[in-house]
């Protein structure tokens, strides 16, 4: 029988596993590390069967290259957070062995917790990227999703996914439209979109209070102050305390959507039309332009569709985690989404794996924080400086160039003697 | 009428013209940064770094001249990391900004919990900038005026000048006309043998000490403590007045001033309680009038030509 016939079964055998072991890896059964390599093990047999052994081990090589550059990046923000540790007075080795430990075993649905909201902001900054457009305001836009999920989940009384699904489907729209005025600022006059954005996200981040005084949380009549009314529980995501009885209590699903949503948008930026077009005008306007695609239009598009993105963190916080609004309790997901999507050079993919390694920096730093003297301060420097090495990746070329000048020379002197 | 009595008097322009000051000291250092072609969003980062060691230095010395010198310095040195990163790694302008934008977020909370064991606000400074008012002998008796330029405390006139200094600086110097060119036309400057790489780290380092200046004014001077987070989006304001301001030093002061008003207004209508509207409605209206004067004004100047544009020349053995 001929092997390649076998190929869409172990492509399907493939994302069964993965999907499996996402699952079960996310709700803290770590065995599902174990589906997870299954499905690339599977995956990389079906690229063979497709395509032969050389086109894999290409497949391989460029994936190593990919990950070089950020893998070297944390390696050198570790040893440089440990020389900072030192200079502090605190104990390294043991303030690291805390960090991991917490970050990805004892809290690692921390982890996944922080990691949520990030994916979908990240996502948020990383297709405004791709159109060449930097949507600083994401957390405006989260504050948005998050008060409007919070509005439709107090009023919204339908069949429960029914309604959760038009709170994520509605609120990420409303988000979408804080992006309207920046957007056609950016297209009728050129108005920076850093700065309209920047100053319509400290805008939504002062109307909240507004919001949550008007739903409950006004100090002088609620006994709940500076915070909402809680919503009805039939508005709440699903947890995975629902079909993995050992996971977290507080875990929920909204990390599955996420990771689901960052899938959709590579889709959509490589395999559509419209990505093409948003790619086309990030990459270069005025070819762009030669080839008929309309810039206007795909700018528009591209902050909406970044909008609508942010927002959803702001409804996956209130309906998966807190199921109402606080005041200024902002973890800041809109900034750090940002960084999220500069580590993973604004890839879909990556976005899924830095958003989980900034919110596992952050679950692990409260954890040493709690068993160790170390203030967990000194993640927000270690987050700093990984972002750095990796994204001036220049700085490798001008290294790079030094070493090989410096090797010529040698040679050259070498060959002069001689 | 009585309501707008309260609200419109020579308190609210003396306020203005306080408010405005970090801004007019964060924009001068905008015009001068984009005017030598680098892109600088990191002035926020760079103000709360300003504002964090300008606080340390008045603590700990009990002295604030040299809490500002602090401020001053500590701005300069974060702003070399943009100018390194943007003109010598030829990194993205407006990413590099952002990552020291969360960079300083981090470096600042970091030094908080390492001087003052916790994170938030600092202690108060008894010793602080604010209790020096200046009053200039004669002019600041001119009614209204006097009150809103001639007796105010020391940042507020180092403002002025610097103000005055650079739109000097920029127009009648062989340095400031380098930097413009720099941003003009890089390659027209590095044919007259001029690096293009100097002026743009000069440019850079500039922007990062008044800046930085900006920032230690809201720390010792304008407040007598560091919040974190107390630069509240000034930096991108005056990025805002440096474009409104037609990427020249006294429009970028102008622009500032309507930016300040905007803040004065909103503390004025917030403490006096003139309409019962909720008051986070009014502590919006700096922003929103930001939005209002980039989309507005923006058509009406010119950025410079190569503002963004990366200058890499090839050298011989490379």
């Amino acid at each position: 029988m001929d092997i390649k016939k076998l190929k869409p079964v172990f492509f399907i055998a493939s994302i069964l596993m993965a999907v499996i072991g996402t699952t079960l890896y996310m709700g803290s059964y770590f065995s599902g590390l174990l589906f997870i390599l299954a499905a690339v093990v599977l995956f990389l047999a079906y690229k063979w069967l497709e395509s032969g052994t050389a086109a894999l081990l290409g497949l391989i090589k460029a994936g190593a290259q990919a990950l070089m550059v950020p893998v070297f990046g944390i390696a050198i923000a570790i040893v440089l957070g440990a020389l900072v540790m030192l200079a502090s007075n605190y104990d390294p080795v043991e303030s690291y062995r805390a960090l991991f430990y917490g970050a990805f075993v004892q809290n690692w649905h921390v982890s996944v917790l922080n990691a949520a909201p990030l994916m979908f902001t990240g996502l948020s900054v990383a297709l405004a990227f791709h159109a060449g457009l930097f949507n600083i305001g994401a957390e405006g836009q989260y504050y948005i999703g998050a008060m409007a999920a919070t509005f439709l989940g107090l009023n919204l009384n339908l069949p429960p996914f029914l309604s959760l699904i038009l709170i994520f489907v509605i609120a990420g729209m409303l988000a979408s439209a804080w992006n309207i005025v920046p957007a056609i600022l950016k297209v009728r006059t050129g108005a920076h979109e850093v700065i309209t954005t920047m100053m319509l996200a400290h805008t939504a981040r002062y109307l909240s209070p507004i919001f949550i005084r008007a739903h409950g949380g006004d100090p002088s009549t609620s006994d709940h102050a500076y915070v909402t009314d809680q919503l009805p529980e039939a508005n709440w995501l699903p947890r995975f305390r629902s079909f993995l009885p050992e996971a977290n209590y507080r875990l929920h699903v909204g990390i599955l959507i996420g990771i689901a949503m960052a899938l959709l948008v590579y889709y959509l930026l490589y395999h559509t039309r419209i990505g093409f077009e948003i790619r086309a005008v990030g990459q270069n306007k005025d070819a762009a332009r030669a080839q008929g695609i309309s810039i206007g239009k795909n700018i528009m598009m591209a902050l909406l569709l970044a909008g609508f993105l942010a927002g959803l963190a702001g409804v996956n916080q209130v309906v998966g985690l807190d199921h109402k609004l606080y005041e200024n309790l902002s973890a800041g997901y809109g900034w750090n989404g940002i960084s999220v999507a500069l580590l993973a050079s604004s890839h879909p993919i990556g976005v899924i794996f830095t958003a989980l390694l900034w919110g596992a920096l952050d679950a692990g730093g409260q954890y040493m924080a709690r068993v160790t003297d170390t203030s967990n301060s000194i993640v927000e420097i270690i987050k700093g400086i990984i972002l750095f090495l990796v994204v001036a990746k220049y700085i490798y070329a001008y290294l790079g160039n030094r070493i090989r000048r410096y090797r010529r020379r040698k040679q050259e002197a070498a060959e002069g003697a001689a | 009428m009585e309501a707008f009595f309260t609200i419109a008097n020579t308190d609210l322009l003396v306020a203005m013209v306080r408010l405005s000051t970090p801004i007019t000291l964060a924009a001068i250092g905008a015009v001068i940064c984009e005017r030598s072609g680098i892109v600088n969003i990191a002035m926020e980062g760079i103000m709360i770094v300003g504002a964090f060691f300008a606080a340390v230095g008045a603590l700990y010395t009990g002295n604030p001249w040299i809490g500002l010198l602090m401020g001053i310095v500590a701005g300069g040195i974060f702003s070399l990391i943009h100018a390194v990163a943007t003109v010598s790694f030829h990194l993205n302008h407006v990413v590099s900004g952002a990552v020291l934008n969360i960079l300083a977020m981090g470096v600042t909370r970091y030094f908080m919990v390492l001087f003052f064991g916790h994170p938030g606000t600092t202690d108060p400074i008894p010793n602080n900038l604010g209790q020096l008012r200046w009053a200039i002998p004669g002019l600041s008796k001119i009614p209204v005026i006097g009150r809103m330029f001639f007796d105010q405390t020391p940042i507020v006139y180092f403002s002025f000048i610097l103000v005055i200094f650079f739109a000097w600086f920029m127009k009648k110097t062989k340095v400031g006309l380098h930097i413009r060119a720099a941003g003009e036309h890089p390659l027209a400057l590095e044919t007259i043998g001029v690096s293009v790489k100097k002026m743009r780290y000069l440019g850079v380092f500039i922007s990062g000490l008044t800046s930085g200046m900006g920032g230690a004014y809201l720390a010792i001077e304008n407040s007598a403590s560091f919040t974190e987070g107390m630069t509240n989006g000034r930096g991108f304001i005056a990025l805002a007045a440096n474009i409104s301001g037609g990427w020249n030093p006294i429009g970028a002061f102008i622009a500032s001033l309507f930016f300040g008003f905007a803040d004065a207004l909103q503390v004025r209508f917030q403490v006096g309680k003139v309409f019962d509207i909720p008051e986070e409605i009014f502590i919006i209206f700096p922003y929103v009038a930001t939005i209002i004067a980039v989309a507005g004004l923006v058509r009406r100047s010119r950025p410079p030509k190569e503002v963004g544009v990366d200058f890499m020349i090839e050298q011989e053995g490379d």
